[in-house]
């Protein structure tokens, strides 16, 4: 009796660290370095480039595989040896996995996205003859290259939309957590609202305040704030919240004709349900591929020392997308706003009114 | 006491809402109920003509409570059962992801009915899991539900990865949408015909009018199978031979098993049914509220169940009572934000009913400890003209606080919670 006991619980024991081992280890080193395999000149072929995804990795159809399909492009046009791919499980596998990757020679290293900040800068302190870079976040070091995005300009260009497309003149934002980053996608949404419809009104909510990040993942909080925002005349909404957005789209489905969606990062259109697909007005689009694309280029024409890149309309950073058609009557419109923007003739403002 | 199987009135009924009402002892249980239902939308509708504040008691803002107080609901109850039989359930959070992987892959796969049967099983495994681990070798009960707390996530973004990869519109971290839903339904005649009489905004009728429109429109069938589960489970709990010896072996196992009853069996039936009510929760969580599973998505509402159990006393009618205030607060943050600060105005009035009571009964000390309060929330409402956001957000914790600080502290948990059991081991 008691024998089996015990191998019973030595078999728990076992198939339960394996379980963990198996929702932990889907660490990736097989990309798209075979794709440029033997081409370009050699001395290129020493980047080894180490790429740290945020939670989800590649394939999360979002921001993670924005980056991957950046490395993809550069792999392809330098043709880079063996690029290694970490994505972490938890908070704390972050500066774990770029620590693994400096120990393991790869230079440059890429942090993708904000959560990324204190592990960079505690990373590249340590390796100040390491290059490494963050997407969405500012680290103030000499070794350090910044990818930001001039998220406001992107969106400037849907509330534009937004303003020339509604009938109720009642627009809605929904942020998924109230941090300085998301304020830029609600200023920028106003402030194209206003350009195109002075006389619309923007309601603007959050799904939770700052250092509760469980508001980008929170779908049914979105749809309910959807929801109401739809009863209450609203027409179309724009969301910067991350994996609640579906809720936002849900919402849309639920209220019916008439009622439109705004996606944010990619274009959303493209990974919606029929249903859905069929209030996506359009997506405010960030281009993180650009970003990790230039980053790899320039660290291969020798750029190493640290600086802040902002990836704005002019480098085509930020955009719009127009799957599904719905504002085929406007992209005119939008791309004269956007050469003003280009042009500096309107100035986008970062933090709202 | 809990041996025998008496139906007393006062177990049947949540506690004290709004204070000092429970405690009438003249009055049977459901005459007491009614009291308190009346007498807290009197005062609500009170706030709601003196605020101007509509939001507060309007069908919305009421049908969005109902919805949010399921999951947090049937987290508790998942706690009642785990905890009525002696074993601490605090992974009741990584049961109810396990619910919501489930109950999403279901509905993508097969329909969302099939899904909340697939949550209930995916959360059933948790329970077993645990089950396992704190009957049969006795492992400690919060090393254990922590344990599943981390092997639930693991185990949903493994089967992600294997399941969702490759779909469109799923990833690592999310499933593809469901298809088809769970139909909503709405009394015909009764919402349309209070809509006029709710938007007079009149004193009391109005109110009556938004609660009961909140009640009767949209509302999903899944919501009522889960009141539906609810009393079932009261049911079972109270007047069956089964709850009987479940609750007796929560308070005093050896006794139990002196008198025959078979412990460790029943330890699992109640362990695996209070994974099943987590499992339920999570799958209405990612099919109803959301049609998606998404990781992280059930952001520590296992947790709050089992804070509302405790508020409960471990009883399935206060349990029911703490989440439809959590679902309220929930849902007034989010869909009427701008009648928070009403709020301030109605812990005001509660404070002033609870330190007139106290005076009445001559407790002085209490009554200006609660008048200080009463007028620190007076002082807050004249005051602050809209909540800034960033407070509003606190709206739940705030309500909950004073709702447990103006109600009386007389919570028992179970006498032998969290005590392992040996099988023939009485001493």
């Amino acid at each position: 009796m008691k024998r089996t006991r015990r191998l019973l619980s030595l078999v728990a024991l076992v198939s339960a660290v394996s379980l963990l081992g198996a929702a932990c280890g889907d660490d990736t080193d097989d990309t798209g370095s075979d794709t440029g395999g033997g081409d370009t000149t050699e001395q290129k072929s020493e980047i080894k480039v180490g790429l740290a995804y945020d939670i989800g990795g590649r394939g999360d159809k979002s921001f993670n595989d924005s980056a991957a399909e950046g490395l993809d492009e550069a792999a392809s046009t330098l043709g880079l040896p063996a690029p290694k791919e970490l994505s972490p499980s938890k908070d704390e596998d972050r500066e774990a996995n770029l620590k693994l990757l400096a120990e393991g020679g790869f230079n440059p290293i890429i942090g993708v996205g904000f959560a990324y900040a204190d592990s960079v800068t505690l990373v590249a302190e340590a390796n100040p003859d390491i290059t490494f870079a963050t997407i969405d976040t500012v680290v103030d070091l000499p070794n350090v290259r910044n990818n930001v995005f001039a998220e406001q300009e992107g969106s400037f260009l849907v509330g534009a939309a937004a303003g020339l497309k509604t009938s109720s003149k009642k627009i809605g934002f929904i942020g998924g957590v109230e941090t300085e980053l998301i304020k830029k996608f609600e200023a920028g949404f106003v402030a194209g609202v206003k350009q195109t419809s002075p006389d619309s009104t923007v309601e603007a909510k959050y799904i939770t305040p700052d250092g509760d990040f469980t508001g980008f993942n929170d779908p049914a909080k979105a749809k309910e704030i959807a929801a109401a925002m739809y009863e209450g005349g609203v027409d179309i909404i724009f969301h910067a919240a991350g994996g609640s957005g579906t809720g936002l789209f849900d919402a849309a489905v639920a209220a019916g004709d008439g009622k439109w969606a705004i996606g944010v990062d990619s274009d959303q259109y493209l990974n919606a349900s029929p249903e859905q697909q069929k209030h996506i007005l359009t997506s405010m689009i960030k281009r993180v591929n650009v970003a990790v694309r230039d980053t790899i280029q320039a660290f291969a024409d020798g750029d190493t020392e640290g600086k802040t890149v902002v990836l704005d309309l002019k480098a085509d950073g930020v955009g719009y997308s127009t799957s599904g058609g719905y504002i085929d009557d406007i992209t005119s419109q939008l791309d004269e706003l956007k050469d003003k923007i280009i042009a500096g003739e309107i100035e986008v403002p970062t933090s709202p009114s | 006491m809990t041996l025998t199987a008496s139906p007393a009135p006062a177990e049947q009924l949540p506690p004290p809402a709004t204070g000092p009402v429970g405690r009438w002892p003249g009055l049977p249980a459901w005459q007491r109920t009614v009291v308190v239902v009346v007498g807290a939308l009197a005062v609500m509708s009170l706030v709601r003509v003196i605020s101007g504040a509509n939001g507060l008691t309007s069908q919305g803002t009421i049908g969005a409570a109902l919805r949010l107080a399921v999951p947090i609901g049937m987290a508790g109850l998942g706690g009642i059962f785990a905890e009525r039989v002696g074993i601490v359930n605090i992974g009741l959070e990584g049961m109810m992801v396990l619910g919501t992987w489930f109950g999403a892959y279901g509905a993508y796969e097969f329909g969302p009915w099939w899904g909340l049967l697939l949550g209930v099983a995916g959360g059933a495994l948790g329970g077993l899991l645990h089950a396992i681990a704190t009957v049969t070798f006795n492992v400690d009960h919060i090393i254990s539900g922590v344990a599943i707390n981390i092997v639930g996530p693991g185990l949903a973004r493994f089967l992600s990865v294997i399941a969702y990869d490759a779909e469109s519109g799923g990833s690592a971290t999310q499933s593809p949408r469901r298809s088809g839903e769970i139909a909503d339904i709405t009394v015909p005649g009764i919402s349309s015909g209070l809509k006029s009489l709710e938007d007079r905004h009149w004193f009391f009728v109005s109110d009556v009018a938004g609660v009961v429109r909140g009640l009767t429109t949209s509302v999903s069938l899944a919501t009522i199978a889960a009141a539906v589960i609810l009393v079932a489970a009261s049911f079972l709990l109270w007047r069956t031979r089964f709850g009987l010896r479940l609750r007796a072996i929560g308070e005093n196992p050896y006794s139990a098993e002196s008198l025959g009853v078979p412990v460790l069996r029943i330890k699992y039936g109640g362990v695996v049914l209070s994974g099943m009510c987590a499992g339920f929760g999570g799958a209405f969580l990612s099919i109803v509220l959301a049609s998606i599973y998404r990781e992280g998505q059930t952001g520590g509402k296992g947790f709050i169940g089992l804070a509302t159990m405790i508020f409960g006393n471990w009883r399935p009618g206060g349990l029911a009572a703490g989440a439809l205030l959590f679902g309220y607060s929930d849902g007034l943050q989010l869909r009427a934000s701008s009648a928070v600060p009403a709020l301030f105005l109605l812990a005001a009035i509660l404070c002033a009913l609870v330190a007139a009571v106290d005076v009445a009964r001559k407790r002085f000390v209490a009554a200006s400890i609660v008048s200080a309060a009463g007028a620190m929330f007076l002082i807050g409402y004249l005051t602050v003209d809209e909540l800034a956001d960033s407070l509003s957000y606190l709206t739940p914790y705030v309500v909950t606080l004073v709702v447990l600080a103006t109600s009386s502290q007389r919570l028992r948990p179970p006498a032998a919670e969290g005590q392992p059991y040996r099988r023939g081991e009485a001493h």
